[in-house]
C-alpha cells in the first residue's frame, strides 16, 4: 500500500491554473478542432495535389505508400481531398456565421429596442421565413442559381440569420428592463450609446454560443448540398461531394466514404462541444457575478 | 438548457397571458394564415427571381422558336406582377399550374407523394421518441454517474454524424448482408426500416438533450423537494411528476422537428429512392419543374403551420396552467 499522492499546490503546477482546465467540454472541443485542423494542414502542405487524378493508382487501400488514407476510383488521394474539403467547409461555415451574426444582431437589436410596429413586422417576417424548412429553400434555390461557393454562402446566410435575430431580440427584451440600462438612459446616454455600448455587449455571449453551434450545422448543410450536387463541385473540394462520389464504389472502397465522413463528424462534434462548453462557462460566470 | 427554439416559444407565449383560450387559438390561426400567405409569395419569388425556366429547360437542344414557345406556354412572357397576381389567384383555388414533365396538376403530384413522407416521418419520430425518453430519464435519475456521462458522449457523437453518411453506411452494412432488407424504393413494409433509422438517428440526440435539460429544470423546483421530503422515490417523482412538466417544451420541439423533416427528408429520400415529397422536390429541381417546386413549398409550409398549431393546442391539454393563462 502506498500513501495516496499528495496534491501538489497550484504554484508547482502552473498548467493547473489554465482557465480551460475547469471546463473539460470546451477543452475537448478545442482539442478536437485543433487536431483535425492540424491533420488538414499537414495534408494540405505535404500533399499539394488535391484532386490530381492518376488512374494507375485507383482504389489504393489506406496506409499505401504515399497515400495514407488511400485513393478513390480516379486515383485521387483521399487525405489530400479531405484536407482541402475541411478548409472549404470551414471557409463556408465562417463566412455564413459572420454574415448572419452581423445581420441577425442588427435586426434583433433594432426589433427588441424599438419595439412596436418595427418589432411586430420584423418578427412576423422571421416567422414566415422560419416556416419553410431550410433545406427546401437551399435545394429549390441552389438548383436555379449557378452553383458556386459565393451563391452557397449567400443562400445559407439567407436562412441562417433568423435564429440570431430571435435570440438577440429576446435577450434585449429582458435587458431593456434592467436597472443598469435605465441608469444609462437617465444619465443621458444617446440611443447609439445604449445600443452599441450596453446592449451589444449584453448579447455578445449568447451570440457566441449560438455561432459556435451554428458553425456545425452549416458544415452539415454545405456537405449535404454538395452531396446532392447542388453545392460545391470540383475544382473546389467538398467533403459532401467526395462522399457522394465514393458512394458508388462503397462496396470496394469503404475508405473513400468513411474518412471524409469522419472528418465532417469531428468538426461538427468540436463545434457542439465548444458551443456547450462556452454556454457552461458563461452560465458559471453569470452565477459568480450575479450571486 | 434552452435552445433558440425554446426561446421562441417563450416569446410567442406572451400572447397567452390574459387572453381567453379561444382568442388565443384564433390569434395563432390568423398568424398561421399570414405565414402561409408569406410562403406562397416567397415560393413565387424564389422561382421567379432566379431566372426564366424557359431559358433553362431543354438546355441547348432547342431552337429559338421552340424556346419562345415554351416561354409563352409557361406564361413567362408576361410582366412579373401580372404573373404574381395570376399565381396568387390560382393558389387560392389550389391551382399551382401543371407539371410540365407529366402534365398532371402540380398540387396533385405533391399530394400523391405526401402520405409516403408522412409515414416515414411518423415512423422516424416514433422511433426517436421511444429511444430518447428512456435515455433522458435514466440519465437524469443517475445524473453525474459514469453511465450518464457515457450516454452524453454517445449522443454527442451521434448528433455530429451527417444523416446522408449514416444512410450510405447503413445501406452498405445492412442491406448488402441482409437480403430481406431492401435498400431502395417502397415495395414492402421492410422498406421502411432503413430510411426510418437513418432519419431517426440524428434526431435522438436532439430529443435527449432537450428532455434531459427540461427534466433537470423540473427536478430543481420546490415541489420536487417537497415530494422527496414526503418520502417519494426519485423514480416515482420523475415518472409521475417531472416527465409531465418536461413534456411542454418537448412537444413544441417535436412539432418543429416534424415540420423541418417535411422538407428535410430530401437527402434521405433520394438515397433510398423513397417515393415521397423529398424525391418529388429533387426531381422537380433537377428538371426545373417550377410549378411542382412552388406547390411543394406551399404544402410543406401549410403542414408546418398546422403542426405548430397542433403542438400549441397539445401543450394546453398537457399543462392546464398555459390554458388558464397563469403561466405567461
Amino acid at each position: 500500500m502506498t500513501a495516496p499522492p499528495v496534491p501538489r499546490p497550484h504554484a508547482l503546477r502552473p498548467w493547473a491554473r489554465l482557465p480551460l482546465n475547469a471546463h473539460p467540454t470546451l477543452r475537448l472541443g478545442l482539442l478536437i478542432l485543433l487536431g483535425t485542423l492540424g491533420v488538414a494542414a499537414w495534408g494540405t502542405v505535404a500533399l499539394p495535389g488535391a484532386g490530381q487524378q492518376d488512374l494507375a493508382q485507383s482504389f489504393l487501400p489506406p496506409l499505401s505508400p504515399g497515400h495514407l488514407l488511400g485513393t478513390d476510383q480516379l486515383g485521387q488521394d483521399v487525405l489530400a481531398w479531405t484536407s482541402a474539403g475541411i478548409w472549404v467547409g470551414l471557409e463556408v461555415s465562417l463566412a455564413v456565421v459572420s454574415i448572419s451574426a452581423v445581420t441577425g444582431i442588427s435586426v434583433g437589436l433594432c426589433a427588441g429596442y424599438f419595439g412596436g410596429v418595427v418589432d411586430a413586422l420584423v418578427m412576423r417576417l422571421v416567422d414566415v421565413c422560419l416556416s419553410i424548412p431550410p433545406l427546401l429553400v437551399f435545394v429549390a434555390a441552389a438548383a436555379l442559381l449557378r452553383p458556386s461557393m459565393l451563391t452557397l454562402i449567400l443562400l445559407i446566410s439567407v436562412v441562417a440569420w433568423l435564429p440570431y435575430a430571435r435570440l438577440v431580440r429576446s435577450v434585449v427584451l429582458v435587458e431593456r428592463e434592467r436597472g443598469y440600462l435605465l441608469a444609462a438612459r437617465l444619465s443621458g446616454a444617446t440611443r447609439r450609446r445604449v445600443l452599441a455600448g450596453h446592449l451589444l455587449p449584453a448579447v455578445s455571449t449568447p451570440v457566441l454560443v449560438l455561432s459556435s453551434l451554428q458553425a456545425g450545422y452549416v458544415l452539415l448543410w454545405e456537405a449535404g448540398l454538395s452531396f446532392l450536387g447542388l453545392g460545391i463541385r470540383p475544382p473546389q473540394h467538398s467533403l459532401g461531394y467526395l462522399i457522394a462520389e465514393g458512394r458508388e464504389t462503397l462496396s470496394t472502397a469503404w475508405w473513400v466514404v468513411v474518412f471524409p465522413g469522419a472528418a465532417l463528424a469531428l468538426l461538427v462534434l468540436a463545434a457542439h462541444l465548444i458551443g456547450d462548453g462556452l454556454r457552461d462557462l458563461v452560465q458559471q460566470d453569470v452565477e459568480i457575478l450575479g450571486g | 438548457m434552452s435552445t433558440s427554439a425554446d426561446v421562441d416559444r417563450l416569446e410567442t407565449g406572451q400572447h397567452r397571458a390574459g387572453a381567453g383560450y379561444a382568442r388565443y387559438v384564433g390569434w395563432r390561426l390568423a398568424q398561421g394564415v399570414v405565414v402561409v400567405f408569406g410562403a406562397v409569395v416567397l415560393s413565387f419569388l424564389i422561382t421567379n427571381l432566379s431566372g426564366n425556366p424557359g431559358q433553362v429547360i431543354g438546355g441547348s437542344f432547342l431552337s429559338p422558336q421552340q424556346r419562345q414557345q415554351i416561354i409563352d406556354q409557361l406564361g413567362y412572357n408576361r410582366p412579373v406582377l401580372q404573373r404574381l397576381a395570376s399565381y396568387l389567384a390560382g393558389a387560392a383555388h389550389g391551382d399551382f399550374g401543371t407539371s410540365y414533365q407529366t402534365g398532371e396538376p402540380a398540387l396533385r403530384v405533391v399530394l400523391t407523394a405526401f402520405p409516403n413522407t408522412a409515414l416515414l416521418i411518423a415512423c422516424a419520430i416514433t422511433l426517436a421518441v421511444v429511444a430518447a425518453v428512456p435515455v433522458a430519464v435514466l440519465s437524469v435519475l443517475h445524473r453525474g454517474s459514469a453511465g450518464d456521462r457515457a450516454s452524453r458522449v454517445v449522443m454527442m457523437l451521434a448528433g455530429a454524424l451527417p444523416d446522408f453518411w449514416i444512410a450510405i453506411v447503413l445501406v452498405r452494412l445492412l442491406s448488402v448482408n441482409l437480403p430481406w432488407l431492401p435498400a431502395i424504393g417502397f415495395t414492402s413494409p421492410q422498406s421502411l426500416i432503413l430510411p426510418t433509422v437513418a432519419l431517426a438517428l440524428p434526431l435522438i440526440p436532439a430529443f435527449v438533450r432537450l428532455l434531459r435539460g427540461a427534466l433537470l429544470d423540473v427536478v430543481g423546483q420546490e415541489f420536487v423537494t417537497v415530494l422527496r421530503s414526503k418520502g417519494f422515490r426519485d423514480r416515482f417523482i420523475v415518472a409521475h411528476h417531472a416527465l409531465r412538466n418536461a413534456l411542454v417544451p418537448f412537444v413544441t420541439l417535436l412539432a418543429m422537428q416534424i415540420g423541418w423533416l417535411l422538407g428535410g427528408t430530401i437527402i434521405v429520400e433520394v438515397i433510398f429512392a423513397w417515393p415521397g415529397i423529398g424525391s418529388v422536390i429533387n426531381n422537380a429541381v433537377q428538371a426545373r419543374d417550377v410549378a411542382v417546386i412552388q406547390a411543394a413549398v406551399v404544402v410543406v409550409a401549410c403542414g408546418y403551420v398546422l403542426l405548430n398549431l397542433a403542438a400549441d393546442v397539445a401543450v394546453t391539454l398537457i399543462d392546464p396552467r398555459v390554458r388558464s393563462g397563469i403561466r405567461p
